[in-house]
């Protein structure tokens, strides 16, 4: 599906795109780190930020799917699933800038084992550690060196999002924010369903 | 394949009850912890009067905003604890205690404002 116009100058014009997204999805991370240790911003001032982006690109990563079957031929989500690696990586990313903080923030082990029961802070470990697996198989070589097994664990994601919706529920005193940036993507996925019992019981 | 895809949509069907449940619970419970009625600012407290009782306490504070009439102080307290307390910004009493999301503390003054 890759090679359908593999001429040079594609292959050239891919990369450039390829740079500019990674540059723009590293653009945030630079402003956050550099408010951080140069501007001298309080850590914590970083952590919905940096926790929020994570979840937008997981989000958007998600999203892709199920609105091909809203729009099947869209060429922009084409492009767009192209690019899912990126989102995804830089999702994982963000998680780890995001801990990063919350550890700058917390100081101590001591005071991190403190907040665990919290149903707001455990959930967030566990999106992170079904994370861990995802970030670091999203490269070619464990593409092939998984074959069919690649696609069965990367649907950990869907678990790690749903820990990161209740995270994201629970630890702020406001929940109406963690949901509407949800729910797009529950939308989609109740739409999902919906056209597979459709398509199952003709 | 079809057992595959099958099981995908079993997934899906799951993940849209916890979805629903998460709902109710998480809007029922997180939002908008506590609310003052406090609303003529004329007669509140300096902020840095209550950052003073608080730091002669042992608490360490971050920041102090005004949320919902309330007086929102993120810091830590005493026991090393970080915490959003909302505090009366007319009495400077404590009304709720909060770490990520759980109430450590809750005066019954708040219980009576939330349930009023």
């Amino acid at each position: 599906m890759r090679n359908v116009r593999s001429t040079p100058e594609a292959t050239r014009r891919r990369r450039r795109g390829h740079m500019v997204l990674w540059t723009l999805l590293a653009l945030p991370a630079a402003v956050m780190c550099w408010r951080v240790f140069v501007v001298g911003i309080h850590p914590a001032e970083l952590l919905h930020g940096s926790g929020e982006v994570s979840a937008r690109l997981m989000l958007v990563g998600l999203m892709i799917t199920p609105l091909r079957l809203v729009w099947p031929g869209a060429r922009w989500l084409l492009w767009l699933r192209r690019q899912r690696r990126a989102l995804g990586v830089a999702a994982f990313g963000y998680a780890a800038l995001h801990l990063f903080f919350y550890a700058l923030d917390m100081e101590t082990l001591q005071n991190i084992l403190a907040e665990l029961s919290a149903t707001g802070i455990w959930t967030g470990w566990i999106a992170l550690a079904l994370f861990v697996p995802l970030g670091l198989t999203s490269n070619d070589w464990s593409v092939r060196r998984l074959g069919r097994g690649w696609q069965r664990l990367h649907y950990l994601v869907y678990p790690a999002a749903l820990f990161t919706l209740i995270h994201w529920v629970f630890v702020h005193d406001n929940a109406v924010a963690a949901w509407i940036n949800f729910s797009p993507l529950i939308f989609l996925e109740v739409y999902r369903v919906a056209v597979y019992f459709k398509q199952r019981t003709r | 394949m079809s057992l595959f895809i099958s099981s995908k949509g079993l997934v899906e069907v799951v993940t849209a009850v916890v979805l629903g449940v998460l709902f109710c619970v998480g809007s029922a419970s997180a939002s908008g912890m506590v609310e003052c009625n406090t609303k003529d600012e004329s007669k509140y407290q300096a902020k840095d009067v209550l950052e003073k009782q608080l730091t002669s306490k042992g608490w360490k504070v971050r920041k102090i905003e005004i949320d919902e009439h309330c007086y929102e102080v993120y810091g830590t307290t005493p026991n090393g604890e970080k915490v959003e307390a909302f505090f009366n910004p007319v009495t400077l009493d404590t009304l709720l205690v909060a770490r990520r999301g759980e109430i450590l503390f809750k005066s019954e003054e708040a219980m009576k404002a939330v349930s009023e």
